[in-house]
């Protein structure tokens, strides 16, 4: 009878320990959420009262500056995951399938870059983009954006290429296929699992970015990220507001990792 | 050959070295705004650096301390996550859901909410502490309880990481030493101590080494969470730099600060590497 009801008991407790353990990552999340469903009044009491609203949602879409840096979010964000993605899948597979010195080289320079803290090359970066005429813009974001995701992402590339078997390649080799041909047919559609997880994971990434866009953007093209953070500073008591657009924010990057969850998880593990 | 890595060679060379090399030239130079001429100073901007107590004294630790404290804790709390995972159970895939849920959350977005929820007036943190009979802290306000909340932040965001690749790590192992360990009747304690552990540590190393140059360089949760505040007591390398390059507006002084810190995460990383070799080999 005991040893019946001992399990049962030491079951009960790993779920609710499990439980709470969940409770306590998602929680700064729900709290955000709570808060921004709060109207003005009940905001600096948000464990009191219980009237909700949709309205600052509504308010902060009304702010012309906020829809505009989450469409220059957005924009940024996918075309540097697509140009991105173009750049480093044929470095990858240069890095996994030849040897010699230029190879090592390559692969030395990634992993030293790899390295170098962002803010040693961003900041005079703020004067390479001025001097041409590339600051506060588009192409003045992005550029660097897919700069920074070479060394990552060629890395990653390498690792998946390493777990294929190149004799399909070979063999096409033989058969008369030319080396780009043999990269274009053959390998390129043997990594389309491994792209997309990279896609997922560089959108993220761009999305989620804060120091470049701070560095190099200004009045004219914002994004999500900084005109959050100047929030903090210029808007520090409407904590109502702050949440809604916080929320908002996190709504795209939560939706891909609903859908992409199985590319994000095979992405990291790569 | 060449073509294949041609786009991204010269998307490096335009966007990362030549910075460097304008960034290197800057810090030997006297590149404030009211100096049009950026007179020639020599090594006088890494000497400033060098001797300033605030960067030996507050900024060096912090970093450095930050790396410690934010990697250890993240892989400790990943680890015993992703242990739990690996029994599998019922609900297994929900949880794990779940706990990836702030690998999407931008860090300033996770700076923003702790820093609602530690706020000294309205914060959460504070009416929970005070409902059970603790005074409320001004957390924001001191340098320690600020820091506690930075790396708070940091752990929260880089635990599901750390679980996802241990998890990883955990499930390609082989079956049969635990299958033995499980017939020897091995307490749980022994066969993690002296199977799992082993097992893992390749992956371990190459997660502390990725994760450790990461958080050298960690500069949005500090600059939203606290602005390297109160009293510039919680200023990472990465805000320092910032700091005298743009609010300062001395760019010789922040790039010499800049290319400080690289070199020094370089060395950090070359030892790093080394070890990870003699782990995998060994």
């Amino acid at each position: 009878m005991f040893s019946e009801v001992a399990p049962a008991a030491r079951r009960a407790f790993f779920a609710l320990a499990v439980f709470a353990v969940c409770l306590l990552f998602m929680f700064p999340v729900l709290w955000l959420i709570l808060t921004s469903l709060r109207p003005v009044s009940g905001v600096y009491y948000v464990h009191r009262g219980l009237e909700f609203t949709l309205g600052n949602f509504a308010e902060v879409l009304r702010d012309e500056r906020i829809v505009h840096a989450f469409v220059n979010s957005g924009l940024i964000a996918t075309l540097a995951t697509v140009l991105s993605l173009m750049v480093t899948v044929s470095s990858g597979y240069m890095l996994s399938r030849f040897r010699g010195p230029i190879a090592r080289t390559w692969f030395g320079t990634i992993y030293v870059f790899r390295c170098v803290p962002y803010i040693s090359w961003v900041l005079p970066l703020y004067f390479v983009t001025q001097s041409w005429g590339i600051y506060d813009t588009y192409l003045g974001l992005l550029l660097p954006h897919i700069a920074v995701h070479i060394c990552f992402f060629s890395w990653l590339m390498k690792g998946f290429f390493d777990g294929i078997d190149p004799s399909m390649e070979y063999a096409a080799l033989i058969d008369g296929c030319t080396r780009w041909g043999a990269f274009l047919r053959v390998a390129l559609p043997s990594a389309i699992p491994a792209i997309s997880a990279l896609a997922v994971l560089c959108w993220l990434f761009t999305w989620n970015e804060f120091l470049f866009a701070l560095i190099l953007t200004g009045q004219k093209t914002p994004v999500i990220t900084v005109v959050m953070a100047q929030f903090v500073s210029e808007m520090g008591l409407q904590w109502n507001l702050m949440s809604a657009t916080a929320v908002l924010a996190l709504v795209p990057a939560f939706l891909l990792t609903l859908f992409g969850q199985k590319y994000v998880v095979r992405g990291l593990k790569i | 050959m060449l073509l294949l890595i041609a786009p991204a060679a010269l998307l490096m060379a335009l966007f990362q070295v030549l910075p460097i090399v304008i960034g290197a030239n800057a810090s030997f130079r006297d590149w404030a705004l009211n100096n049009p001429k950026k007179t020639w100073v020599g090594l006088s901007h890494y000497i400033e650096v060098i001797t300033d107590p605030a960067f030996l004294q507050v900024v060096l630790p912090n970093t450095f301390l930050f790396m410690a404290v934010s990697v250890c804790g993240a892989l400790v709390i990943g680890l015993c996550l992703a242990l739990v995972l690996n029994r599998g159970f019922r609900g297994q895939k929900l949880v794990q859901t779940m706990l990836l849920l702030p690998l999407m959350v931008a860090p300033v977005i996770a700076a923003i909410m702790m820093r609602w929820m530690f706020n000294d007036q309205f914060g959460i943190v504070n009416v929970v502490l005070e409902a059970v009979g603790i005074e409320g802290q001004p957390w924001m306000a001191q340098r320690w309880s600020a820091f506690a909340v930075i790396l708070l932040t940091d752990i929260w965001l880089w635990t599901p990481w750390f679980m996802l690749l241990l998890l990883a790590g955990l499930q390609s192992l082989p079956r049969e030493p635990f299958e033995a360990a499980a017939i020897d009747g091995t307490t749980a304690w022994r066969v993690f101590r002296y199977l799992t552990l082993p097992m893992l540590r390749p992956v371990i190393v190459v997660c502390i080494v990725i994760r450790s140059i990461d958080a050298f360089r960690t500069f949005d949760i500090v600059w939203t969470l606290t602005g390297g505040g109160p009293a510039r007591s919680t200023e990472l390398f990465s805000l320092y730099a910032y700091v005298h390059a743009f609010l300062n507006l001395d760019f010789g002084k922040g790039s010499a600060a800049a290319i400080i810190g690289a070199v020094i995460i370089l060395v950090v990383g070359l030892l790093l590497y080394r070890l990870t070799d003699r782990v995998m080999k060994g």
